[in-house]
């Protein structure tokens, strides 16, 4: 074994043992200078080659070259290795997943936007247009141009804030039937949410405000299946596939035929339980065929078109869907209430 | 309306439990608000005292021998003290089951007691309604008969909600009719048939022959709103209780029994639906009727012992000298029927509707009889009324005269054609000829098919039914609104839009996303609020007052979202970041002004931050740009502004372009004070109507070359503004691609009156890599620039 041989051999031992002893990347580093490094034990050696006589030369170098990859790739693996051990170290580590997370700020839609969204969903997938309107109407517009005149019994019913003798907070979407059909020829397709006012005391049921949905069909052919149609759609859209709907015959002085809707009572799958009184049926509100007094009112005529009209209480759609008995809860907006509902 | 299922069975036979009954009026029409179940009673049979004895060993009891159609007599002792012999009485008999017990043999002071004596509540009657003590039946009741049968106690009672067109069906004939219609059954109709005049016994007991045709009372229509009036002398009345029958039936229905005569006229109208009035025949003035308008301040005192002050709404009964009742309405007590009277006048009017309503509304009063006669009764059940209300006053030993009717008699018929295909272009499902007919007659209407045409008479009562439509619905009420089919309707394309209802939507949708918790809240509120506004020294527009307020919390509309929203946040503590979408109102110079807005406040916790940069405004305002984004798909850019509720000096107005879209800052310190919150509260306002739809993108290529960023930190005068400053860099070169202020320094180390603004200024080209040099030229250029507009230098 030639002096060079020698001389490589040892220094490998003291390397390899060196980066045994090394704990970290920085000590393996400091055994890289050391050895390798520019004026490390290496550039010692090759310096040494000049010693040599001149046709032995390329032959150490070699060697020399040959000694460096070795150690370098044993550096490599010694680095390798203690990657590793970090990341054994890493998934040895444990925490508390019990521990509590603070609370992400998540953003919420009031369940009153949350089921008129619903409702836009299912009427624009099947073409209908949603419109939305002032709050402040006409007496013509609230009541005349549908077919209640001044003391019509039916305004009973609906008792209204008024601003003017002719202007008053309206006490029910339709008003927008006749706003919308004005101002487009038929065929007309919407619904329309929105507030309306009654002059009604809040308790756990009423309040002089609240959020109804109207809905108007009017062309040619229209009748009253279709109305059926969606509305079945609709409770199934809202309340699930098993939900029937019937008519019951009612009045509405904008509406000939009139009808009362019921849908199967969510609650009970129409076995009957507290939400429905024991009837297996929840009221969603009134519809109807529009009276021709009504279609006549806005131009229309009533022997060419036919049409359908409904108008629901969201708040009452909201109130079974989440099984809420107290409609207060919906104008309180109490952080515990948008939370679970929001 | 309560109606007794026992009365209704006068008139059609009901062999139904109450629930079908109650499923049979719903599906015609009309629904059971309520079902008062009655109680279960049995063994209570008829019984007459036939000899009545004190009891020997107890002072306060009596012992009654009862012949209650056994072969035994039954001895029953009693406390009552209303009791006499010969009183037909209601007996419970051993193991007679009443509403609170069961009836068992027992001793009283030695006595054997076989059964009890009944009070109008033991058998589940208004006791206060009814004698006191023993209930007292009729002579005439057949003795051992059942009082439950008798009176068909056993049924129950129904509350039938009737809708205001169907005024026929306020009455238990009405409902009879439905009923019986639906039920493919014959209806009977009230007895009316009375033979006229007749002897009277004097008071001095000489007989007088009573002529059957002497109103002698004349009667003149002054008003046009009395349509009919029907007038019906009865002469040589007895004022005393009501028929058994007719007391239970009335108060079943919950009409409280007064005496025969009373009760007479509220059987009738709760009968077949005619209200009525009687007049004490002596109390009638000149003895003449007179139909007219009241004179303004003219003064009633009605029935119900008020004193009402009139104006010409009110149409009035009068006699020569004074009013005698409010038309259709109330009686007055001047003529009011008492116990002295011997005679009286049916009163059986038709009136216009509206103006009895009109009348109703004026007065503040409504009666079981103005709610029937503003909703336009028949007018041939004016005399309908009158001779029902005769044949029961005959029964009670009245002698009747003949009735004389005044203004107009019932019309024509109205005949309503449509063609047969009606219901099918309505309701989507066809009916054959005959059922349309067969549907019709079991309602009344007198119905024919006449080729492609369908005719139907309609019945007088019925005043709803006038056109195509109505027809179609009274078919579908007996053939069932089941038959209606369920089919999804193919909308074809209209013109109207949602653009609207989407841009509401987006905004709800965005604010959410965006951390927001969306509330609804009520939009009337106390004059307070606005008291709160103005005391706090904040502007606030003239608020919108409704007229007729329920309460004085609910007087005025709002004319801003931030009061209910601070409300919450006052309840709720920081952090909270609320919003609410909703139209705000003020008075405008002719008309109210309704606008709509979207408003969101975010409320945190305190933290230290220099007054120039506040970190509450900058959260807000880059939500609020973010919102703008989304909405119009362009960055609004922020001017310095002030708005009401907001710092005057912290408030930035939101431009798309010259429109000004909302207002974004911190709250105004005097409200936050007002609402005592504690940390940093920020609000800002979108009006929905002002933001633009957002216009179609076009895209333009990033470029592919790498861009250098160089920071540069410049000292100005504090009134420079970060926008002013990167509104300057950016027009400066194509080559500056972003400028983005993202430091404001103020203190010793730049001296007084200056600030430091650092900015990051990315420059790009799109066809090459820019070298340094190039950088370092337009920087050089931009500086040049800042130096020479805002006397900008480089912080060394």
């Amino acid at each position: 074994m030639s002096d060079l041989d020698q001389k490589l051999s040892a220094l490998a031992s003291r390397f390899d043992a060196a980066l045994t002893g090394a704990p970290d990347e920085k000590a393996l580093d400091e055994v890289r200078v050391a050895f390798l490094g520019r004026s490390g034990e290496i550039t010692l050696i090759r310096r040494s080659i000049g010693e040599l006589p001149p046709p032995e030369r390329p032959e150490a170098g070699k060697t020399i070259n040959a000694a460096v990859e070795a150690l370098e790739a044993q550096l490599q693996s010694a680095l390798a290795s203690l990657e590793r051990r970090h990341l054994d170290a890493a998934l040895d580590e444990t925490i508390d997943v019990t521990f509590p997370a603070p609370r992400a700020a998540l953003g919420t839609l009031h369940p009153i936007r949350r089921i008129m969204n619903e409702l836009a969903d299912y009427f624009e997938r099947h073409g209908f247009a949603v419109v939305l309107g002032p709050e402040i109407e006409t007496d013509a517009n609230n009541f005349d141009a549908l077919n209640i005149p001044p003391d019509h019994p039916a305004r009973e019913g609906l008792d209204s804030f008024y601003l003017r003798p002719d202007l008053l907070l309206r006490t029910h979407t339709s008003p927008m039937q006749v706003r919308t059909m004005r101002e487009h020829q038929p065929p007309v397709a919407v619904i329309v949410p929105g507030k309306a006012y009654r002059r009604d005391a809040i308790d756990a049921r009423h309040s002089y405000m609240f959020h109804q949905c109207e809905g108007l069909l009017v062309g040619e052919g229209v009748h009253f299946g279709h109305l059926k149609g969606m509305l079945t759609g609709m409770c199934r859209a809202l309340f699930g596939p098993a939900q029937a709907v019937r008519f019951r015959p009612s009045f509405f002085p904008f509406t000939e035929p009139s009808a009362e809707v019921d849908t199967t009572c969510p609650g009970c799958g129409g076995s009957g339980c507290r939400t429905c009184g024991g009837s297996g049926w929840i009221e969603l509100g009134g519809s109807g065929m529009v009276h021709p007094n009504v279609l006549r009112s806005v131009g229309y005529d009533p022997s060419l078109v036919t049409g359908w009209a409904f108008g629901f209480g969201i708040e009452r759609i909201a109130m079974v869907r989440y099984e809420m008995s107290d409609i207060r809860d919906f104008y309180e907006n109490t952080p515990a209430f948008l939370e679970q509902l929001g | 309306m309560r109606t007794p299922i026992a009365w209704l069975r006068d008139y059609v036979e009901l062999n139904l439990d109450t629930n079908a009954i109650v499923e049979q009026l719903a599906a015609i029409g009309f629904p059971v608000d309520a079902v008062e179940t009655r109680p279960h009673i049995s063994g209570v049979v008829v019984g007459k005292i036939v000899k009545l004895e004190k009891h020997p060993n107890a002072d306060r009891l009596q012992v009654c021998t009862i012949d209650v159609a056994r072969e035994q007599m039954l001895t029953i002792a009693t406390a009552a003290t209303n009791v006499a012999e010969g009183q037909v009485i209601p007996v419970a008999t051993i193991g007679a089951q009443l509403p609170t017990m069961k009836i068992e043999p027992r001793k009283m002071r030695g006595i054997d007691s076989e059964g009890m004596l009944c009070s109008a509540e033991e058998l589940g009657l208004p006791g206060e309604w009814f004698e006191e003590g023993i209930m007292q039946l009729d002579v005439s009741c057949r003795l051992g008969a059942d009082v439950v049968q008798m009176f068909g106690l056993q049924y129950d009672v129904l509350d039938v909600d009737i809708t205001p067109n169907r005024v026929d069906a306020m009455c238990m004939m009405g409902l009879a009719r439905e009923l019986g219609a639906a039920l493919g059954k014959p209806t009977k109709v009230p007895e009316t048939s009375v033979s006229y005049g007749g002897q009277r016994v004097d008071d001095d007991g000489a007989i007088v022959d009573v002529s059957f045709d002497s109103l002698d009372v004349r009667v003149t229509l002054e008003s046009l709103d009395c349509r009919r009036y029907v007038a019906q002398r009865v002469s040589s009345l007895r004022v005393r209780p009501a028929k058994s029958w007719m007391r239970v039936r009335l108060a079943l229905a919950g009409q409280r029994p007064i005496n025969n005569l009373v009760d007479i006229s509220n059987f009738v109208m709760l009968e077949v639906g005619q209200p009525l009035h009687f007049f004490d025949f002596a109390k009638i003035g000149g003895k003449h009727i007179i139909v007219r308008d009241a004179k303004p301040g003219e003064q009633i005192v009605t029935l119900d012992g008020e004193e009402r002050t009139l104006d010409s709404t009110s149409l009035l009964i009068a006699d020569e000298s004074q009013a005698t009742g409010l038309a259709g309405l109330k009686g007055g007590q001047v003529s009011e029927v008492s116990e002295t009277t011997r005679e009286l006048v049916i009163e059986s009017a038709n009136w216009v509707g509206p103006r009895i309503r009109r009348m109703s509304v004026a007065l503040g009063l409504r009666t079981d009889a103005s709610t029937r006669n503003e909703k336009n009764l028949a007018i041939g059940l004016a005399d309908l009324g009158a001779a029902r209300a005769a044949r029961l006053l005959e029964q009670e030993g009245g002698i009747i005269h003949i009735p004389r009717g005044f203004g107009k008699t019932p019309g024509e018929l109205t005949v309503v054609k449509l063609p047969t295909t009606e219901v099918d272009r309505l309701l989507g499902f066809t009916v054959s000829d005959k059922e349309m007919i067969d549907a019709l007659n079991a309602l009344g209407f007198e119905a024919t098919v006449n080729g492609m045409m369908l005719h139907a008479t309609v019945p007088m009562w019925r005043g709803d039914v006038t056109i195509a439509a109505d027809i179609v619905e009274e078919i579908a009420r007996i053939v069932g609104y089941g038959r209606v089919p369920t089919v999804i309707p193919a909308v074809p394309e209209q013109t109207v839009t949602s653009d609207e209802f989407h841009r509401e939507r987006l905004i709800a949708s965005t604010g959410a996303a965006l951390g927001f918790a969306e509330v609804f809240s009520l939009a009337l509120q106390a004059k307070a609020v606005e008291t709160r506004w103005r005391d706090a020294g904040i502007d606030v527009p003239k608020p919108v007052e409704i007229r007729n307020p329920l309460s004085e919390d609910q007087r005025y509309m709002r004319f801003s979202l931030v009061p209910s929203l601070l409300e919450f946040i006052a309840r709720d503590g920081a952090p909270r970041a609320l919003f609410e979408l909703g139209h705000l109102f003020s008075e405008g110079a002719s008309d109210p002004i309704e606008q709509s807005v979207a408003t969101f406040v975010l409320a945190q916790t305190k933290s230290d931050h220099p007054a120039y940069t506040d970190p509450t405004f900058l959260a807000l305002k880059s939500k609020m740009n973010a919102l703008v984004r989304a909405a119009c798909g362009s960055e609004p850019t922020a001017v310095r502004a002030t708005y009401p509720a907001l710092h005057p000096g912290k408030t930035a107005a939101l431009h798309i372009g010259d429109v000004v879209v909302g207002y974004v800052g911190v709250l105004d310190p005097r409200l936050a004070f007002a609402y005592e919150l504690g940390g940093p509260v920020s609000a800002a306002v979108l009006f929905l109507d002002a933001l633009p739809h957002a216009t179609a993108a076009s895209y333009r290529s990033a470029s592919r070359f790498p861009a250098i960023e160089r920071d540069l930190a410049l000292i100005v005068a504090p009134e420079v503004s970060a926008g002013d400053l990167s509104d300057a860099v950016r027009g400066n070169s194509p080559l500056v691609r972003d400028v983005r202020v993202f430091d404001e320094y103020r203190g010793a180390q730049i001296g007084e009156n200056k600030k430091s603004l650092a900015m990051r200024v990315t420059l790009q080209r799109d066809d090459a890599t820019m070298t340094d040099a190039e950088a370092d030229g337009a920087i050089a250029a931009i500086l040049a620039v800042l130096r020479d507009r805002f006397e900008a230098t480089i912080r060394g």
